[in-house]
């Protein structure tokens, strides 16, 4: 119980530093991002702001000129006896002056125009503050400007203008809008571009932790083969001693003796053979690579069990898309279509096992299909486990290699299977 | 409120459009002279106000404490649906101005009335009738104040 509590805390533990390494990688890719674009954004709101300003200005300058001449000209025309309305109807084709007005010296309204009924926005306590200020109306900003000339008469005007803004407010909305595009646009490929990076890393850490692994495993399991190898050989003198011992005593038992002798061998023999079975198991692969002709193996391999009786109820069938070649240790393939072809055997009642070859691009894909009773979740969970056999005769040991000699060739080896539909194997592996 | 006929309005557009306006020197929205007056509506009339526009709706108010008559400058008919009808209590806030036959005249931005409020123009004067970016939820309000 403490020790799985121990166990629990230092998986935990692990889980932890590998959450935290996680973040820390996340971070590491995400802070960066963050910073470009908030970098993106300071700079470019910076230098629209700065636009924005100079641009204004420049925008004030021009209608003020605008209004200097403006002024010259009322000048010229009150000269000449212009009344203030008379001027103002001379500027009615100026879209851009949304009002203007005359006042003299006193700042009493000599006449004025409006381009909206009654709309002159101009108030005596405005006048005190400034020369030109900006009001807000639905039509868009609107700049004010109130300016004072000395007419030829030497009496004192005042001039009051209200220009429209609308130019400037939609440069700027177009400039504001083209900075929200572009500014979306490099986040979503910064986004996308950090991510994918992130991504990339994350897979190849966590590869490279799964290879780590697998090779702590492989070398865990190389002293334990050994050390497991070593005992078996142990093992394995001192019962062949034994039974030679036990058919010395069969041939020289008393006949009442003899059927607990000769039983007492065959157990003998049993753990033999059980000790030769974990042994091939331990062995690490020496495979001998030959071209062979699969169809031909897996004919032998029919012909096998049909003699050893396997095949009574049951139909053997093969066929493939065109002849498959196989570049293969031929001994230990047969090993393994020998073990998965019993298998599906042992598994189906009645009807066919059936094993279909095909061979694209040097890819060579070997499906053993058959309609048996098909797995539980259970069985599925330790198919390739070795010794762990649901069967009543079977070690447990013949998917376990099945899968080590397909691996050992750099193969592949999957399933499916469906209570009541059967079970598929498959295997893929280099042609030859 | 008193219905003109089909006929008069035509009649009435056309003089609108041949008669000049000309924009007396105090016919505008003066911010400073904002005044709020509350009283019955006397009398009511529609006159062309300003150049290439439609007629307006003008009340003749009568002030409930002082009696003073008042000329309130409503806004083109068109702009609300509301029918003001004779002895009818309105509050107007707007721009009071004294022509120079010494009538008291208000251009009116806000006027109250049966507990509605139509709103005419912001708050500098701007005549809620001629766009902008607001969009019309009833006649005579909008969306967007800009007062």
């Amino acid at each position: 119980m403490e020790r799985r509590k121990g166990a629990n805390d230092q998986e935990g533990e692990k889980k932890k530093g590998l959450f935290v390494k996680k973040k820390a990688l996340f971070l590491f890719f995400f802070l960066p991002l963050i910073g470009i674009v908030l970098l993106f954004f300071v700079l470019s709101t910076v230098n629209r702001s700065y636009i924005k300003t100079k641009v204004e200005d420049l925008v004030k300058e021009q209608l003020r000129s605008t209004a200097e001449i403006l002024k010259t000209n009322i000048s010229h025309y009150l000269s000449e006896n212009y009344q203030a309305d008379e001027i103002f109807e001379l500027y009615s084709g100026e879209e851009n002056i949304y009002y203007m007005a005359l006042l003299d010296d006193e700042k009493n309204i000599l006449g004025w125009k409006s381009q909206f009924e009654g709309y002159l926005p101009l108030s005596r306590k405005t006048l005190i503050e400034k020369e030109s200020w900006v009001i807000d109306s639905p039509v868009g900003k609107i700049y004010n400007f109130f300016s004072s000339f000395t007419a030829p008469d030497n009496k004192t005007y005042h001039i009051y203008l209200g220009y429209s803004l609308v130019n400037l407010e939609e440069m700027m909305a177009y400039s504001k809008r083209n900075f929200i595009i572009l500014f979306s646009v490099i986040a979503g490929i910064g986004i996308v571009f950090f991510l994918g990076i992130y991504r990339i890393q994350a897979y190849y850490m966590k590869k490279e932790k799964e290879t780590e692994k697998e090779k702590r495993e492989k070398e865990r399991f190389r002293e334990i083969s050994a050390f497991t190898s070593g005992i078996a050989h142990e093992i394995k003198n001192p019962l062949n001693s034994l039974s030679l011992l036990l058919e010395l005593l069969q041939k020289k038992s008393p006949g009442e003796l003899r059927k607990d002798v000769t039983q007492g061998r065959t157990e003998v023999q049993k753990i033999s053979r059980i000790i030769d079975l974990f042994s091939a198991a331990l062995k690490p692969m020496n495979l001998q690579k030959e071209k062979f002709v699969l169809k031909d193996l897996i004919e032998d391999i029919f012909e096998s069990l049909r003699r050893k009786g396997f095949s009574m109820s049951v139909d053997l069938q093969y066929s493939e898309d065109k002849e498959v070649i196989l570049h293969a240790d031929k001994g230990l393939m047969s090993q393994v279509f020998l073990n998965l072809l019993k298998n599906s055997l042992e598994a189906t009642e009645k009807g066919a096992v059936r094993v279909h070859a095909k061979d694209h691009r040097k890819k060579v894909t070997i499906t053993i299909t058959d309609s048996g009773k098909g797995m539980s979740d259970e069985e599925k969970m330790h198919i390739f486990e070795p010794f762990s056999s649901h069967k009543k005769q079977g070690m447990g040991v013949g998917l376990y290699l099945a899968k080590k000699i397909i691996e050992a060739h750099q193969g592949r080896i999957s399933f499916d299977s469906h209570i009541g539909q059967g079970t598929s194997f498959s295997i893929q592996i280099t042609g030859g | 409120m008193k219905r003109l006929p089909l006929w008069g309005l035509a009649l009435f557009l056309f003089f609108s459009t041949i008669f000049s306006y000309g924009q007396k020197k105090e016919h505008y929205y003066n911010v400073d002279k904002e005044v709020t007056v509350k009283g019955t509506i006397k009398e009511i009339k529609m006159e062309p106000l300003y150049k290439n526009t439609s007629p307006f709706l003008i009340i003749i108010l009568k002030e409930n404490k002082t009696e003073t008559i008042f000329n309130v400058e409503i806004s083109p008919v068109w702009f609300f649906d509301h029918d003001f009808h004779q002895g009818e209590y309105l509050v107007v806030k707007g721009s009071l101005y004294t022509s120079e036959e010494n009538v008291q005249n208000i251009i009116a931005r806000e006027v109250q009335f049966s507990g509605q409020t139509l709103l005419l123009r912001d708050k500098h004067g701007f005549p809620n009738w001629r766009g902008g970016k607001g969009q019309m939820t009833r006649k005579g309000k909008r969306k967007r104040d800009f007062s």
